[in-house]
């Protein structure tokens, strides 16, 4: 069979497999640089044609603004002072809602997936609470805490105690119990058997949990904002309605989106530092 | 009464005194008495189910005793059969743990050089060979300078070849730093060549016990050798003449 010796033939002359390594290289990179290209196509055009039916008077201008007239109102904005400070109120209260309910969902995840009298005692109080859609508790965080920015950071906290607690819990208990069996016999205490084994071993999961909360936070946010503010993007896009001005709220939505992108690719980026060990997430032994 | 103790510095590995072991109602481990010196090498013998596993559980302090007592360290070292290395930490890490002194890198480092990976401190687990693994498994066993070091049966899982060079590996290092050895092996062959004494264990008690000459040791095809393997094969139960066809 032809084939077979050709194959042995190239996997032993070092040279020929070497220039083949290669070659085969570069048109995968050229290959992969089309892919990126055209993947672009369609939100392009999608883009131009939006521009270009705004240009022509076929979408009124109160439906929808050109691209670029939203990218102009965009500049306006940050030229008269109004945008960047609400932008950072909205990152602030983002921030401060997800430490909160990270660390309540850190630790008692923690507690749980560590200790059977833990997880007896608390787990199902924390599932029944988690049965509640978490944007259904806004009227009342409203009658508790008014519209000031307790009530915002209740509600991006409440939206992300659940996913870090669920996945804190459930990888902890993936752990390889022949790992935890090694950490006993190895004479770990409590808490360095969960430092050194436990923790490590659940962060894929928890990481997942972190991504996935992210994306909760942010919508606790644009919902309490659109309902219940006097500052922030999201009162922004409300205060622009009552003028519609929908040039204004088409530059809310992006933002919204272009934040929620850049956290989802940090949240990323944590996942390859301290994942760097896990052979999925491994860059170096890419080929 | 049942009991785990600390020994003397002086005294032997580990002694174990008419051990019970039972789970529910079955009876694993009973009447067993076993004494381990510093720098002898025991081989426990057996077949699947006997309890020798249950036995080297009991010493490592894994589960608990039913009965009798063990004077022995509170923690021994053990190899398993899987390396079962931290896939998250380095090489060096992994030896390091449980070190509690400040030079764990140095120990550590000292360690892995002893198995030949002196020069792969900060490398990841998964970049090693099923041998390179267990190797560093026994130099995170080695390291703590066990009285008492646990083997179940960590070359079970290597190929032939590697097998052999680990088990002159051990035996080079159990020489050196002379803790008191039980290895669990289902294999006779390895018995007689790491072996000081190889005990086959039957029905949760030792059966008997066979001294290694040093003839056997060093020359599998030493006359030595080769009765002792036909006695051990005959008291395992699979000596020519007792396997039917």
């Amino acid at each position: 069979m032809p084939n077979v010796s050709m194959d042995v033939l190239v996997a032993r002359s070092e040279p020929v497999s070497v220039r083949r390594g290669v070659t085969a290289r570069s048109r995968s990179q050229i290959v992969w640089g089309r892919t990126q290209l055209l993947s672009w196509l369609v939100p392009a055009l999608l883009v131009v044609g939006w521009e270009l039916l705004a240009r022509l008077g076929e979408i009124p201008p109160y439906i929808l603004p050109a691209p670029t007239k939203v990218v102009a109102t965009g500049i306006a904005l940050i030229q008269d002072g109004t945008l960047l400070p609400d932008i950072g109120i909205s990152l602030l209260r983002a921030a401060a809602g997800f430490a909160i309910g990270g660390f309540i969902g850190f630790a008692l995840g923690t507690a749980v997936g560590f200790s059977r009298l833990a997880g007896v005692l608390l787990d199902r109080t924390i599932l029944m609470l988690r049965a509640i859609p978490f944007l259904a508790v806004l009227p009342l965080v409203i009658v508790w805490l008014g519209i000031g920015e307790g009530a915002k950071i209740f509600l991006v906290a409440f939206g992300v105690v659940f996913p870090i607690y669920m996945n804190t819990v459930l990888g902890m208990r993936q752990v390889d119990p022949k790992l935890l069996e090694l950490g006993r016999v190895t004479g770990l205490s409590n808490w360095q058997l969960i430092r050194r084994i436990i923790l490590p071993g659940a962060m894929p999961s928890i990481l997942n949990g972190i991504r996935y909360a992210l994306a909760t936070a942010w919508l606790a946010l644009v919902v309490a904002e659109t309902i219940a503010a006097s500052s922030g993007i999201g009162f922004l896009a409300m205060d622009a309605r009552e003028f519609l001005r929908t040039d204004v709220i088409v530059l809310v939505i992006i933002i919204y989106a272009g934040i929620g992108v850049v956290a989802d690719s940090l949240a990323r980026q944590l996942e390859r530092r301290l994942l760097a060990w896990h052979p999925n997430y491994a860059t170096e032994a890419r080929p | 009464m049942t009991q785990r103790q600390n020994v003397t510095p002086d005294g032997p590995a580990v002694v174990v005194h008419d051990l019970r072991r039972t789970y529910g109602l079955r009876t694993v481990i009973q009447n067993l008495d076993l004494r381990i010196d510093r720098g002898e090498f025991v081989v426990l013998l057996g077949e699947s189910g006997c309890g020798k596993t249950t036995l080297l559980r009991a010493l490592a302090g894994l589960d608990p005793i039913d009965g009798g007592r063990i004077d022995g360290p509170s923690r021994p070292a053990v190899v398993f059969q899987e390396h079962r290395l931290l896939p998250w930490n380095s090489l060096w890490r992994n030896v390091a743990l449980g070190l509690e002194q400040n030079d764990n890198r140095a120990r550590a480092s000292a360690a892995l050089a002893e198995v030949g990976l002196g020069d792969r401190l900060d490398d990841w687990p998964r970049n090693l060979s099923g041998g390179q693994a267990q190797r560093v498994a026994l130099a995170r066993a080695l390291v703590q300078e066990p009285r008492l070091l646990l083997l179940d049966e960590p070359f079970a899982a290597l190929d032939a070849l590697t097998r052999v060079k680990m088990q002159s590996l051990v035996k080079e290092l159990v020489a050196k730093h002379q803790p008191g050895v039980l290895l669990v092996t289902h294999d006779v062959d390895e018995a007689i060549v790491l072996g000081d004494r190889a005990v086959v264990m039957r029905n949760g008690a030792i059966a008997c016990e066979f001294t290694v000459s040093a003839a056997a040791r060093a020359h599998r095809s030493h006359a030595d050798a080769i009765a002792l393997r036909d006695r051990l094969l005959i008291e395992l139960g699979v000596g020519e003449g007792q396997v039917a066809a």
